[in-house]
């Protein structure tokens, strides 16, 4: 009888709720639509690079055919203080984006020996160790909270990247990473990203950016064009006679133009993977929010309901049992 | 007629057939025919001319490499590149004021800054030049 008697009270607070949800549902609605449309743009964008990245990359192999320049963005040394660039979102409400590049990023430092290692094409490797250094450069606000809780000494961080970037963005960020490279203070930097598969399937990854190492480019441009895209200019590589080529001014020049924006253009298809995904995550984090909205709104406009009849019966026959206490 | 791509980071600027095209590299201004021999070069800042079936074209160019492949195929790798009749000149004009500013403001002895504001006028000043000279031709 108690919960009879609180019912007008309770349909008001009802009514309220379902309000307020609408009203979260349309600001989901928006943002999904929102995140959607920049989606489209990031990986459009991401495209675009795919293109520079493999001609680049056509150059290099070229290049480093006949005799192995020893230029100092090739150099290999035995790793002991290496660098993270680590790549999340600046704000949240995107799932579990950032969670999983950061949960990857853990797991791959804690294995030192493993991350310190040199892979050499054709399977070979030049061991790493346990003792390394490792400081991080972190690009979105998440990032750096996440370091500063784990004690990873932070040097830099770019949190005012926006969401469209573009390649003037990263240019003081490479050109640290480039620097820090060939003055030796690292001896091996690599990029933690997430690699935009589809709108429903992103992967955190994590790639190696200096030495320049033929085994993580090709695996770049293979995971973004599609294996098709790397296989097929290879083999057009394999028909041309490096020897025809002229260089000019020579070799050891031109390499030394073609490593840094290999390297810079690396970095940026890594940060504009993970911008297209941060938006499908959020995309897809919104989408499901606003579902939840829908069923919370049905179920509460069914308790609404529920209690409007209950409130009405109780009235009627309070109604009711007057007058027959009059007769 | 010669396969000529001009891409950048950003995405592909052009893509067409041409005729023949001159191009401002490292060494001096050198223009590719048909039938050129393999050749990689280093690009510096300036303007790209080309000709195609519909007559002479302009690209202003902030620097790159060109590769000549074997079977008339050229291709451009530009740090970054506009089709003259693109550009926008009273922006390119506002950047470059920008920079200058910057200019007379940074300190001389941060020479990476000062390095970096620079290289972006010379980069605005060739954009308002190529655009320019577009527009007159027009």
């Amino acid at each position: 009888m108690t919960e009879m008697k609180t019912m007008p009270v309770n349909t008001k607070a009802i009514n309220r709720r379902i309000k307020s949800v609408k009203n979260t549902k349309k600001i989901t609605k928006a943002m999904e639509m929102v995140a959607a449309s920049k989606m489209r743009k990031a990986t459009q964008a991401a495209l675009n690079t795919r293109e520079y990245a493999g001609l680049a990359w056509d150059l290099l192999v070229k290049l480093s055919k006949k005799e192995n320049e020893s230029l100092p963005l090739l150099k290999m040394r035995p790793v002991k203080k290496m660098l993270v660039i680590l790549i999340t979102s600046n704000r949240g409400l995107c799932g579990s984006f950032n969670s999983n590049i950061i949960k990857k990023t853990s797991q791959a430092l804690a294995d030192k020996k493993n991350i310190s290692k040199h892979r050499l094409p054709g399977g070979e490797e030049i061991a790493g160790s346990e003792n390394i250094e490792i400081d991080v450069i972190a690009v979105g606000k998440k990032g750096i909270r996440y370091c500063k809780k784990m004690g990873y000494n932070v040097i830099a961080a770019y949190t005012d990247i926006s969401e469209a970037p573009k390649l003037d963005n990263i240019m003081p960020l490479s050109k640290t990473v480039i620097d820090d490279y060939i003055s030796e203070k690292y001896d091996k930097v690599v990029v933690a990203y997430t690699d935009f598969r589809s709108s429903l399937v992103q992967e955190a990854k994590l790639r190696q950016v200096l030495p320049v190492s033929q085994v993580d480019i090709e695996k770049m441009l293979s995971d973004i064009g599609g294996q098709d895209f790397a296989g097929q200019e290879r083999a057009e590589i394999e028909k041309i006679k490096v020897a025809e080529y002229l260089f000019e001014p020579n070799k050891k020049e031109v390499l030394s133009v073609v490593l840094p924006r290999l390297v810079e253009t690396q970095i940026y298809q890594a940060l504009l993977e993970s911008c297209a995904s941060e938006h499908s995550a959020r995309m897809l984090a919104m989408r499901n929010a606003s579902e939840a909205a829908d069923e919370m709104i049905d179920d509460l406009t069914l308790t609404f309901n529920k209690a409007r009849q209950a409130a009405i019966t109780q009235e009627i026959s309070e109604i009711v049992g007057g007058v027959a206490a009059l007769e | 007629m010669i396969k000529f791509k001009i891409v950048t980071p950003e995405g592909s600027v052009y893509e067409d057939e041409i005729l023949q095209c001159t191009i401002p590299t490292q060494d001096g201004e050198i223009t590719v025919l048909p039938n050129h021999i393999p050749l990689v070069s280093i690009l510096k800042i300036g303007e790209i001319k080309f000709r195609d079936k519909d007559g002479e074209h302009a690209i202003a160019l902030a620097g790159g490499f060109l590769e000549v492949r074997g079977g008339n195929e050229l291709i451009i790798l530009a740090d970054n590149a506009e089709r003259a009749e693109e550009i926008d000149i009273e922006r390119a004009e506002e950047a470059r004021k920008h920079a200058e500013e910057l200019l007379k403001k940074a300190d001389q002895t941060a020479d990476i800054d000062f390095a970096r504001i620079q290289a972006a006028m010379e980069r605005e000043l060739n954009r308002i030049r190529v655009g320019k000279r577009w527009k007159n031709l027009r």
